[in-house]
């Protein structure tokens, strides 16, 4: 009884969905006549760090898809394509900004290996909320002094058209990404915020104290 | 009539408890660490009240989302969440004229009519389908728009992170949707608080990761704050500026 009314209520929202794609299609037409887009053509280094960002995502959704293999093998494949196309290092940098200079060589490298540690348990544990999402890569920008923004947006899933924008920076023959801001927050400079106010508090001591906590605890799986 | 006007009163009286109770630990909070934040002038009361919200969502809207979450599946809620975005579309509407902004405007009303009418009162929402995308344009952006800063950071209780600018925002956004379709201001309230809790319980998994990840969780939620609502305002204006500061060592 529920069954059969729950179809006969979806199909003909089926048909409903018809007619709004045509009601549609005169709507968008009417809407882009009202500015049109602008193209542009895109440079050598928006091409170079597109092209990155592309194999990254279709390798990162191929792993993500793959439910037959175990977590923890998945988690491994995920850091082997990440830690290849993010610079670390930069990123930590930029996180510690002017703090940087309070480290010294043997702190610099520890924290370097905490902060990787600390970001690969924080993201590692999200792999089992991924919903069959698709990534779209809708644009890209290069900015006054060489790095490459490229702007994504994310299909389908609870977090359908959230938008994330990967910024890469030049390493040699490589484009790296450096950062990645999802709906403007980035996460160099949230890190960056955090961090500040540790060090100054209680100096680079404090920091890596407070990162090697966090890693001893550990990935919890949700 | 009665049982409304009772209710009402309660509902003052809650406000008030609740103010009092976050000035409270407003004032008795430990000093804070390291320098000021630019943005964040009162941080020390600031930080009273986002304590003060934190224990009101462990103890009160967490274990209430839990409830929420158990007894409704994840599809039902996301299909409330669209009815409440949808019954908000007349406020984003306004709110992008007066931003000028015609083409998210005509959009925003194009998805009102479809959703309201064959999404079934906004539960569905054929038209992302159909490539009518949303746009959340209120009275905090439309300030914006017009040059009122997002800072000073400022924690609302109850209602957590905001700036004056935006608290004025949410105050002319409310009233706004109350007056012109008569709707009782405690009705208001009422569903406030449905949407809350039902966004809540959507997020349960995200708020609880960010918080066992953040090693300062009140300056990551003042950062992505101050951050996102910025973003927000400046969505159209492709100005392309470097972030000298944030992306260079020297």
């Amino acid at each position: 009884m529920t069954k059969t009314s729950i179809t006969s209520t979806e199909r003909r929202t089926h048909g409903l969905l018809r007619l709004a794609r045509t009601v549609t299609v005169v709507l968008v037409a009417l809407a882009s006549g009202l500015a049109a887009p602008s193209a542009h053509a895109m440079t050598e280094s928006e091409a170079g760090a597109r092209a990155v960002i592309s194999e990254t995502v279709d390798e990162v959704l191929a792993v993500l898809r793959d439910k037959s293999k175990p977590t923890e093998e998945r988690i491994r494949s995920l850091e082997q394509i990440v830690y290849g196309r993010f610079d670390l290092y930069v990123m930590s940098r930029l996180v510690l900004a002017r703090n940087w200079k309070r480290f010294s060589e043997e702190q610099k490298k520890q924290y370097v290996e905490e902060f990787k540690q600390y970001l690969t348990n924080t993201y590692g544990n999200r792999i089992e909320r991924y919903d069959q999402q698709e990534v779209e890569i809708v644009g890209e920008r290069e900015e006054p002094r060489g790095d490459v923004v490229v702007k994504t947006k994310i299909l389908g899933g609870e977090f359908e058209g959230a938008l994330v924008d990967y910024r890469l920076r030049k390493q040699g023959s490589d484009w790296r990404v450096i950062d990645v801001v999802i709906e403007g927050i980035s996460m160099v400079s949230n890190y960056r915020d955090q961090f500040k106010s540790i060090v100054s508090s209680g100096g680079p001591e404090l920091l890596l104290k407070k990162l090697k906590e966090k890693n001893a605890a550990g990935m919890v799986i949700d | 009539m009665g049982r409304w006007g009772d209710c009402t009163r309660r509902m003052r009286l809650a406000g008030l408890a609740v103010i009092a109770a976050a000035l409270t630990v407003g004032v008795a909070c430990a000093p804070i660490p390291g320098p000021r934040h630019p943005s964040d002038p009162w941080e020390r009361m600031n930080r009273g009240t986002f304590r003060f919200n934190e224990g009101l969502d462990r103890w009160v809207i967490e274990p209430v989302a839990k409830g929420m979450d158990f007894v409704l599946p994840d599809p039902v809620e996301r299909s409330i969440s669209r009815f409440f975005d949808n019954s908000k579309i007349p406020i984003h509407f306004g709110n992008a004229l007066l931003q000028l902004k015609f083409e998210s405007a005509f959009e925003d009303l194009a998805r009102f009519v479809l959703n309201s009418t064959i999404g079934f009162a906004g539960f569905f929402d054929p038209a992302i389908e159909a490539g009518l995308e949303a746009h959340h344009e209120d009275f905090g952006q439309t300030l914006g728009y017009w040059g009122v800063p997002a800072r000073p950071y400022l924690v609302l209780p109850v209602f957590g992170p905001s700036s004056p600018r935006d608290t004025v925002g949410l105050a002319a956004d409310t009233f706004s949707t109350v007056y012109p379709w008569f709707i009782p201001i405690y009705a208001s309230f009422s569903i406030g608080v449905g949407q809350r809790l039902n966004w809540r319980s959507l997020a349960l998994d995200q708020i609880a990761a960010e918080r066992e990840a953040a090693l300062d969780y009140y300056v990551a939620v003042r950062n992505a704050y101050l951050s996102y609502r910025e973003n927000l305002v400046r969505d159209q204006k492709e100005d392309v500026t470097d972030d000298e500061d944030l992306y260079y060592f020297d």
